[in-house]
């Protein structure tokens, strides 16, 4: 029937830790993710302010070489130069300025794109440049800047160190847009960032077009300027936290991403991925990359010539390591309060548990205890709650139960007391039964012997006195005559009392006041008393208890003592009557004469039946059946004298 | 004045049969005697007598079953029960069944003799009476009974008093048969009497003794020791300054039943 038993508290401990670790562990999961992706949300963003700040970069480098380009292309050097023809001037000033601005390509075409002056090729002039910034020049009659693609062989018109320099290995990169078999393994193309700006003669007309161009293939300045001033050179744990790219077309061709020598890794080329979006679609991509030796949150965007058209791509690239770090750090320092804070609410709740539950474990130990029978053992309230009212409760029951088994107790004292009262009673009862029995069986017998004696003794009686009529006359049968004759008659006279005597009918006890039943044997005789000159004094205690008696034949008793004492005193004198307590049993009442006292040896025989002091007169019976009716109530009585002064007669009865 | 009569004596015992037929012979009367109440009917039947003595324990049909049989075939004959104590109470009963009165054993040949007189006077009616013993009328009062009364029929009244105590005297009738008182012999005070007992006795100027019987069972308490200084009061004021003795009874409401109540004359 018992449930096996895991305690309150370990159940309360239980439930709330689950609930504490479930909570726990959906605040971590939740937060994790939310640290994370709120981290890696401010890199990317990051990274996008950083490819604007690149493009910015770039185009301001492109701003700087267009503004750069223009402003000599007015100078009035130039244009006199033209007219002039002067081209061995214009190549050494041209290429002082191209040293100086750190141009690649610096050329100058007539009005009609046709090389001037090729600053890296002196010798060459004639050609066409061809360029669709200079196009564009001609065209429009300003200046004109963007980035460009050169194809290889018209590139190499400017020369095998500017052909060489943008002569760039292919590098087989796993995840890349797959390149057509047939396609070299390097690429010649170049991609430059390049200016033209048309030269106006005096006339105001077209006179020609400079053009000056950085090549951006290995060459490096204007990526490590962008990493410059984005990323302001900072490393992290030794790599480089940002990194920029320019691609031509899909192809890395200058970066300051290094490869694991040290090197630049130029050659290698972007993914698929990237491939589609920026170079298809023309759209910017931002991802996590893995570039060369790191995680990397890049970004992309296509970069635009003149016309429009997308080729290449720009690229900012941050170091993905520090954002890791902080979001570790920041989840380790989350996950560690996290942690506390289970730690400590477990503990609350360990704690809490505990104190609710002690007070019902000491009720149950109480309940234990009372159930033992310790009924003095009270629970201690600790507190004003639940359990403390449960607690109070519990010892106002203990209390009430105490009291009520001290009820029981009491009540069941006071009924053995009642039942051992009763018995008691009833015993005597009994005993006074048995003895009536045994009185009025002797009584039986008595009037059966009486009966049968009263027969023949009537018969002797009539003849005795027959005879003495007959024999009246002759005296000497008179003397034996009259003897028989008194004799028989003493002899009905004995059957008389002894019928008299054991023909006492049962006491009926009745409880009842010893006092008046006193007082009025003390006036029956009052008469008698005054006529003899007897003075009756009669005292008795206050507060006397009630004494089992038949109060008629305890008044004949004392009428018969008082009788006693009046015949005892026929001169006069004072009878002094006594009622009080003796011991915690009886009831003494004491009758005191000053009469003539009986002789010692008397005195023991008082109270035989027919003893008889009074002659003729007194059947003598009257104290004997005095002392009979006494002993009947469970009684006593006693008799003392001194001849000449008085007697003493005590009769005690008891009230108990 | 002596009347002679026919009596007859019922008892089972042989010599106290003899014993009372040879004292009351002695007076005069002409007894017989029978030795069962069986044997006695038979004799009622064939003689004519004026008085039974019958005693009360008789083997088989009792005394008062004869009395009552008796009182209805010859109402007009007097019976007197012969009594042990034992049935003192029967014999009470037996007046109430109409005995004339009773007579305890051990008794004298005085005392029958002088009961048999008594009741033999008491066969004539009052005027017949008083023309043979010439007494003068006034002796004789007219007397009602007062009521409350209870009474051995015609022998002796009790009377409850208000403290519960029983006042006993002599019924009027007795006390017509008294012709003159010569002392009272009252019981002392204290003493026990029981129903049907002797509790006075009166001897009356011709040596007779006549006893009083009480109706009722109790502790004497008083005696009407007054009347010894007017004793004829005894005869003329039987019921009020005529009393005899003063009880205070033991067993009042049971006794009550043996004794007639009041009966107005």
């Amino acid at each position: 029937m018992n449930a096996k038993f895991t305690s309150l508290k370990t159940r309360l401990i239980v439930h709330f830790s689950v609930v504490i670790l479930v909570g726990a562990a959906l605040y971590v999961i939740f937060g994790v993710r939310l640290i994370g992706t709120t981290v890696i949300r401010q890199a990317q963003d990051k990274v996008k302010l950083d490819l604007n700040t690149a493009r910015e970069v770039y185009r301001g480098e492109i701003a700087t070489l267009k503004q750069t380009v223009r402003l000599t292309a007015e100078r009035f050097f130039l244009r006199d130069s033209i007219q002039n023809g002067e081209r061995h001037t214009l190549l050494a000033e041209l290429e002082r300025i191209r040293r100086r601005e750190s141009l690649d390509m610096l050329n100058l075409t007539d009005g009609e794109g046709r090389v001037i002056v090729k600053t890296q090729r002196p010798g060459v002039y004639g050609d066409r440049l061809e360029r669709d910034t200079v196009d564009w020049a001609i065209t429009h009659k300003t200046a004109a800047a963007s980035t460009q693609v050169i194809p290889g062989e018209i590139l190499e018109k400017e020369g095998t160190a500017i052909a060489e320099q943008a002569r760039v290995k292919v590098i087989d990169t796993p995840r890349a847009y797959p390149r057509p078999a047939a396609a070299p393994g390097e690429e010649r193309a170049g991609m430059v960032i390049g200016a033209a700006a048309p030269i106006f003669d005096r006339g105001g007309a077209l006179t020609g077009v400079l053009c000056g161009e950085t090549l951006l293939n290995h060459g490096y300045s204007m990526v490590d300027k962008v990493k410059a001033i984005v990323f302001k050179g900072e490393k992290y744990k030794g790599k480089d936290i940002g990194t920029v790219t320019v691609f031509l077309k899909d192809l890395r061709i200058s970066t300051n991403v290094c490869t694991s020598d040290g090197k630049r890794a130029v050659g290698t080329r972007v993914s698929r991925d990237v491939y589609n979006r920026v170079l298809v679609e023309g759209l910017p991509w931002t991802g996590r990359a893995f570039v060369v030796n790191g995680w990397y949150i890049t970004a992309y965007e296509p970069l635009r010539n003149l016309a429009g058209e997308i080729v290449g791509i720009l690229y900012v690239g941050v170091l993905e390591a520090p954002y890791i770090d902080l979001k570790n750090r920041v989840i380790f320092y989350f996950f560690g309060i996290t942690l506390l804070c289970v730690v400590l609410l477990i503990g609350t709740a360990y704690f809490t548990a505990a104190r609710t539950t002690r007070p019902l474990n000491a009720l149950t130990r109480a309940a234990g205890k009372v159930a033992h029978g310790d009924l003095d053992y009270r629970v201690p309230v600790e507190s004003g709650d639940e359990t403390g009212q449960l607690s109070e409760a519990f010892n106002r029951m203990t209390a009430d139960l105490e009291k009520m088994t001290e009820g029981y107790r009491e009540l069941n004292r006071t009924l053995e007391n009642r039942i051992e009262e009763k018995s008691m009673e009833l015993e005597e009862a009994r005993d006074r039964l048995v003895q009536s029995e045994k009185l009025s069986g002797l009584g039986k017998m008595a009037a059966g012997v009486a009966h049968e004696i009263n027969n023949p003794l009537t018969s002797i009686l009539i003849n005795a006195h027959l005879l003495k009529e007959e024999l009246n006359a002759e005296p000497r049968f008179a003397e034996n005559l009259k003897i028989i004759v008194d004799e028989t008659a003493r002899c009905a006279s004995i059957v008389k009392d002894l019928l008299a005597f054991s023909r006492q009918t049962p006491p009926r006890i009745v409880s009842g006041d010893i006092r008046p039943v006193v007082e009025k044997a003390v006036l029956l005789l009052k008469n008698q008393a005054s006529l003899q000159k007897v003075t009756v004094f009669n005292e008795s205690a206050a507060g006397l208890p009630n004494v089992k008696m038949d109060a008629g034949k305890i008044e004949q008793v004392f009428t018969n003592i008082i009788l006693n004492a009046l015949d005892a005193m026929p001169g006069g004198g004072g009878l002094f009557i006594t009622t009080g307590l003796t011991g915690d049993r009886f009831i003494a009442v004491t009758f005191r004469d000053e009469g003539c006292g009986i002789p010692a040896k008397v005195l023991t025989k008082v109270f035989d039946p027919f003893f008889t002091t009074k002659g003729v007169k007194g059947t003598g019976l009257g104290l004997s059946v005095s002392y009979g009716i006494v002993e009947q109530h469970g009684g006593r009585m006693d008799i003392r004298s001194e001849e000449g002064k008085g007697t003493t007669v005590t009769v005690y009865l008891p009230f108990k | 004045m002596i009347y002679k009569a026919n009596i007859l004596v019922v008892d089972d015992d042989r010599a106290l049969c003899k014993s009372v037929v040879a004292a009351l012979e002695k007076e005069g009367h002409t007894v017989d005697s029978a030795f069962s109440a069986e044997e006695a009917m038979e004799k009622i039947e064939k003689n004519v007598y004026a008085l039974l003595f019958v005693d009360l324990m008789l083997p088989g049909k009792s005394g008062l079953e004869l009395l009552t049989e008796v009182k209805e075939t010859r109402p007009d004959v007097t019976v007197i029960m012969i009594t042990g104590y034992p049935s003192i109470k029967t014999a009470v009963q037996a007046i109430k069944a109409s005995a004339f009165d009773y007579i305890p054993k051990p008794f004298t040949p005085l005392e029958i003799r002088g009961l048999a007189a008594r009741a033999l006077e008491g066969r004539y009616t009052y005027e017949e009476m008083a023309s043979k013993l010439h007494i003068k009328e006034e002796r004789l009062v007219d007397v009602s009974i007062p009521p409350g009364i209870y009474c051995i029929h015609e022998h002796s009244w009790a009377k409850v008093e208000d403290d519960g105590n029983v006042r006993i005297g002599m019924h009027h009738a007795l006390a017509r048969t008294v012709k003159g008182v010569a002392s009272i012999e009252f019981p002392a005070v204290n003493e026990m009497r029981f129903q049907g007992e002797a509790c006075v006795r009166i001897v009356d100027t011709h040596d007779q003794v006549l006893r009083v019987w009480t109706p009722v069972t109790g502790m004497v308490v008083m005696v009407n020791e007054a009347l010894n200084e007017q004793l004829s009061r005894l005869i003329y004021d039987p019921y009020e300054s005529g009393w005899l003795v003063k009880i205070q009874p033991t067993h009042l409401e049971e006794e009550l039943k043996n004794l007639s109540p009041v009966m107005q004359e």
